[in-house]
């Protein structure tokens, strides 16, 4: 089958109607200061109050639940006192398409999406010998003998691949934190609201050389959730809806130990399928769209991104940024919520409630003037995803 | 100052990988390589992630290849130096470079193995730049 040919039957079919999340800045300085305000299931069971009321229902409406990877499924459910007829388990995009598939095919109409992760107070480690089951688990873990044990690792070696390939500069990666920061300071969630210059960003201190600092997303606690169910129902609603018009997904898990898949073509062959997908899916292209919203543990995931999936050609993301540009201020604004990197890091969550918001016209002074399709994408963990969200 | 010295997570060898643990301690760096459809691969497995044949067999590697890419750890203690190099027989793999000058490294450079013990007395294969490469 074509990627044409894919899942165009859920073209439209599926809305989100409601958002919520918890109050990152607080929660973020109490973390900080020695307290902590909830676990994982106590901040997704705020969000998913939160989104409930944004969605204008009552928990009695709700009939399927997804809840996220930190939280155990049968709790979240006893948490927030909810006996589905339909759930599963899963990450922010792989749990909207699961959602977006009961709902369509029937097994439940009203799906709550809830996340939850207690990431900072708990100190969990995204990296080191005994991350992702140490070494019972065959992932990049495999490598730490040799001191290969973290996410950063693996992007800076990515980028400097890229840059000796591109032409690609520190200087032109830095545009992504300088932007990011622009949309942050018109954010009155974000965790870092302080602009940067391009100056500031270079003086900042290497992590993993060519990554400095402000490359690297922020580690806090919280939750957020969503309420999804069928673009008519949706649209009966007191909320107006955001509805998905494309979805599409391509794993490439071969050769992924080896890191393959990362470092040797960025990634490339997953965005190319999906890419197809989802634009063929919601009849649009890349110059449709009002704004991006990338997956940003680092930086970097923008340029690849936008070469990735077509707003310019392989090489070009430098160009691109000088030319076009990638702010509100000027171009196609990305991450326009200040993303994982000044915004908040929810794992993606976060990036679905942006979308909304934008959609729906209610960002305030970031808000993007005219706002008719959002793309998401996610480009992490073996898979690129991607939502087109639209009205 | 005091250089603090580096300490290794010690390998955990399984079924698929005692051999090649074995014989780094050797100082021989061995990789597998697919009877069926005779292509090399890393990490060593027992099923060709190729062909899916169960027929790989190990084989001492040359022990040269070229920098794909690689990262400066700067806020490791000490500092040391990822990168990703590929093996004149084909596969590329996750390594350290190691005796050398860190900002003098330039992806393409040749280099050759070389085994470094770990506390535990494992050998680990790591790479340093050949004697008189001309870039």
């Amino acid at each position: 089958m074509s990627e044409a040919q894919l899942s165009n039957a859920l073209s439209g079919a599926v809305a989100i109607s409601g958002v919520g999340h918890s109050d990152w800045i607080a929660d973020y300085a109490a973390v900080r200061g020695g307290t902590k305000p909830y676990d994982s299931f106590g901040y997704a069971a705020l969000a998913f109050k939160r989104a409930l009321e944004d969605a204008g229902i009552d928990k009695s409406e709700i009939d399927g639940i997804v809840s996220g990877p930190p939280t155990a499924h049968e709790r979240m459910c006893e948490v927030l006192g909810i006996d589905p007829n339909w759930g599963a388990q899963a990450d922010a995009m792989m749990g909207i398409q699961a959602a977006a598939m009961a709902i369509h095919s029937g097994m439940c109409e009203v799906v709550a999406l809830v996340y939850g992760n207690d990431q900072r107070s708990a100190a969990v480690n995204y990296g080191g010998s005994n991350a992702a089951g140490g070494n019972a688990f065959l992932s990049y873990i495999y490598h730490a003998p040799w001191g290969f044990t973290s996410q950063g690792a693996l992007y800076a070696i990515m980028l400097r691949r890229f840059m000796h390939d591109t032409g690609f500069t520190e200087a032109d990666l830095g545009q992504v934190a300088v932007a990011q920061r622009l949309h942050s300071s018109l954010n009155p969630n974000a965790i870092m609201q302080k602009r940067v210059t391009i100056e500031e960003y270079l003086s900042t201190h290497y992590v993993t050389e060519p990554l400095h600092l402000l490359d690297y997303c922020l580690i806090n606690d919280g939750g957020v959730a969503f309420i999804m169910m069928s673009a008519e129902r949706a649209r009966r609603g007191k909320r107006k809806p955001a509805v998905i018009h494309g979805i599409g997904r391509h794993d490439l898990s071969r050769d992924a130990t080896s890191l393959v898949p990362r470092l040797t073509n960025f990634y490339r062959p997953a965005q190319k399928k999906v890419a197809e997908q989802v634009f063929n899916m919601a009849g649009v292209g890349p110059r449709d769209m009002s704004c991006l919203q990338i997956y940003d543990s680092f930086s970097v995931h923008i340029p690849l991104a936008l070469e990735g999936y077509g707003y310019c050609g392989y090489g070009e993301a430098a160009k691109f940024f000088a030319d076009t540009g990638i702010s509100l201020e000027r171009g196609l604004p990305v991450n326009t919520s200040g993303g994982h990197l000044s915004e908040s890091y929810m794992q993606g969550w976060n990036h679905q409630v942006e979308a909304v918001r934008q959609i729906r016209g209610e960002c305030g002074a970031r808000q993007v003037p005219d706002c008719r399709y959002v793309h998401y994408s996610s480009d992490v963990a073996g898979k690129a995803l991607s939502i087109i969200y639209g009205h | 100052m005091i250089m603090t010295e580096r300490v290794f997570i010690e390998p955990q060898p399984t079924s698929e990988t005692q051999t090649f643990w074995e014989a780094a301690k050797e100082g021989r760096f061995f990789i597998k390589r697919c009877d069926a459809c005779e292509k090399a691969h890393w990490y060593p497995r027992e099923h060709c992630p190729f062909c899916t044949s169960m027929d790989t067999k190990w084989v001492e590697a040359s022990g040269e290849g070229v920098i794909y890419s690689f990262s400066i750890m700067r806020r490791a203690k000490p500092p040391y130096v990822m990168a990703y190099v590929t093996l004149s027989e084909g596969p590329t793999m996750m390594t350290n470079l190691i005796e050398c000058d860190p900002v003098a490294l330039r992806i393409g450079d040749p280099v050759s193995v070389a085994f470094v013990e770990t506390a535990e007395g494992n050998a680990l294969p790591m790479f340093k730049p050949k004697a008189g490469a001309v870039r």
